[in-house]
């Protein structure tokens, strides 16, 4: 059986960011394939947690469970890969009528991933919403393309797929895979430690204790007649506090 | 050629690649800080006073806190025009103790050359910016502005400014301030610096349970949250400063954005606009040129300190009169 030459890990990813439809028509018939398409998942997979990183900061992660739920989020990544290539295979050979076997479509589909290696990007301040769109737009156009090269599939037929599997995935998400993902995120809580009970909307109103300064500077700190030292702020933990504007 | 042409985009993709990685990195500084990662310390780089600036006096009835432009890897200013207008300032202002051995541009005080991995790197920026090349010396200019959209970003400026609060509130510690007595404080700051004063600002006067205001001289800022909570903002500008214009990639500094925090302090009357007259915003000609004068005579470095020693008077007197609602209000050429 003749393979097409897989070329290096670099220039695959960067011709699949170029949306080179030849690259997922190579990528799915190379024995090495599937895998190179795995390894772009679960990186894709590390950038995106890193990008959504901000909560576990707020909520003071300590540096090893940082890493662990991390790797974890990225992992959890790989079964919702698994789900959105065997949605777009079933479509692809149940509704529009082609033959290609899952892994094959698998492998198109997770260098359709690509894009999303850059998820950290986000983090850019000022200037990361900017980059969340942009990225959406630009994975949104890397799974057609996959799918239209992956599946030997006219263009309409690749957008119509792909809408119908991001519909099915949304579909799954809000009923029958809620337990899984409940599980999932359970067992993130776990791997940080501590309650991620701050979210990113909490941030403006959540105080850092400042220990720092009541050590260095308790007499200048305590109030003129007696009352509640400013030091009663908790050492550890947060002092929470409503914004004065609501 | 072409190749030579190809061989330069490629050079200039993966330089503005090395740019956007770095810049999306920069949060971590302050999360990890946030997180207690790094620890609590604020650190201390207390400059000697000269007799003029960082001297508490026996009558003080205010302080001033100067956060200086992006150039600086710590809280020693190497700008000679800065160190004029602070003496400039400190004549004017006599009973206003002037602190400025603070660096802004870090949570928790630690200037550059003292950071634990980069301070090697930094030293050596520092000296491409003195020496040469100038070019690679705007590093630190870079690294500094990605702390101002740091403060800017909703998502990490509560963090940032929090931590710079504690900073400032520590820099006054150290200058015998104390927080019963109440004495307002002035947040001086230019350039990019007035964004990072503007978000600090309500966390300070948490901290120090007095006025806080802050004097914007030529400042880059955007509509941030806590306007509404300071007391009031003196924005000093000049007619041929280009760079405040920047303030305007914040959609919320647009007169359309009605309901944003910037209008809305407009509308409350908490913001002043002072047109300096026909000054730029750094080098010669600029708010710190000791050489360009006004059609008087004046020196602009003159004029800036006396308009910025002006704002403080008319802040403190509002501030004793019997409208305190009145703190504030439009200062004009004339009043100055």
């Amino acid at each position: 059986m003749f393979f097409a030459e897989l070329p290096s890990f670099g220039q695959t990813i960067l011709q699949a960011l170029s949306l080179e439809p030849s690259i997922y028509a190579t990528v799915q018939r190379h024995p090495s394939g599937f895998w190179v398409a795995l390894a772009v998942v679960f990186l894709a997979g590390l950038s995106e947690a890193l990008g959504q990183s901000v909560v576990l900061f707020i909520n003071q992660i300590r540096p090893k469970r940082f890493a662990i739920t991390l790797l974890i989020s990225a992992t959890s990544h790989l079964f919702g890969y698994a789900l959105w290539a065997f949605i777009v295979w079933f479509i692809g050979v149940r509704i529009f009528g082609h033959s290609q076997s899952f892994l094959m479509t698998a492998s198109a589909v997770g260098l359709a991933y690509a894009p999303r290696l850059a998820a950290f990007f986000v983090l850019t301040p000022f200037l990361g919403n900017g980059f969340s769109l942009l990225l959406s737009l630009w994975s949104l156009l890397a799974i057609v393309v996959a799918v239209s090269a992956g599946l030997d599939m006219p263009m309409w037929q690749a957008v119509a797929t792909s809408g119908l599997g991001w519909f099915a995935v949304q579909t799954w998400q809000r009923t029958l895979g809620r337990p899984i993902y409940a599980m999932r995120n359970r067992i993130e809580k776990r791997a940080a430690g501590r309650p991620l009970q701050f979210t990113l909307k909490d941030v403006a109103r959540i105080r850092r204790p400042h220990s720092a300064l009541w050590t260095q500077w308790p007499e200048q700190l305590e109030p003129p007649s007696g009352g509640k030292a400013r030091g009663a702020i908790p050492p550890s933990g947060y002092a929470r506090k409503e914004t004065p504007n609501g | 050629m072409v190749d030579t042409l190809l061989n330069v985009l490629w050079f200039l993709g993966i330089f503005f690649v090395g740019i956007l990685i770095w810049a999306a990195l920069s949060p971590f500084e302050t999360m990890g800080w946030w997180a207690g990662w790094f620890g609590d310390t604020i650190y201390e780089e207390p400059v000697p006073s000269d007799g003029l600036l960082r001297r508490v006096h026996s009558d003080t009835t205010s302080y001033v806190l100067f956060l200086s432009g992006v150039g600086r890897t710590s809280s020693e200013t190497l700008s000679h025009r800065e160190r004029v207008f602070l003496e400039h300032l400190a004549h004017v202002a006599a009973k206003t103790v002037i602190i400025d051995d603070v660096f802004p541009y870090s949570v928790n005080n630690l200037s550059l050359t003292a950071q634990p991995i980069f301070a090697r790197f930094w030293r050596r920026a520092l000296q491409w910016k003195q020496h040469g090349p100038r070019f690679a010396g705007n590093l630190i200019n870079l690294r500094n502005i990605f702390q101002i959209l740091i403060s800017i970003d909703k998502r990490y400026g509560p963090m940032y400014n929090q931590g710079v609060a504690e900073v400032l509130f520590h820099g006054l510690l150290r200058y015998d301030y104390r927080p019963e007595c109440e004495m307002p404080v002035f947040l001086v700051a230019s350039s990019g610096a007035a964004q990072i004063a503007v978000g600090a600002a309500p966390y300070l006067k948490e901290l120090v349970n007095a006025p806080v205001y802050v004097v914007s001289v030529g400042g880059v800022f955007g509509s941030d949250p806590g306007l509404l909570d300071i007391d009031h903002i003196y924005h000093l500008y000049g007619s041929k400063d280009a760079a405040v214009r920047w303030s305007n990639l914040d959609a919320g500094r647009w007169p359309i954005s009605a309901s944003s925090t910037w209008n809305r302090a407009k509308r409350q009357g908490k913001v002043s606009e002072v047109c300096l007259g026909a000054m730029c915003h750094s080098g010669r000609g600029s708010y710190l040129d000791f050489r360009a004068k006004t059609a008087t005579g004046q020196p602009y470095v003159e004029k800036t300190a006396q308009t910025v020693s002006a704002v403080i008077d008319k802040a403190i007197a509002l501030r004793t009169s019997l409208e305190p609602s009145t703190v504030g209000g439009e200062i004009t050429e004339a009043q100055i």
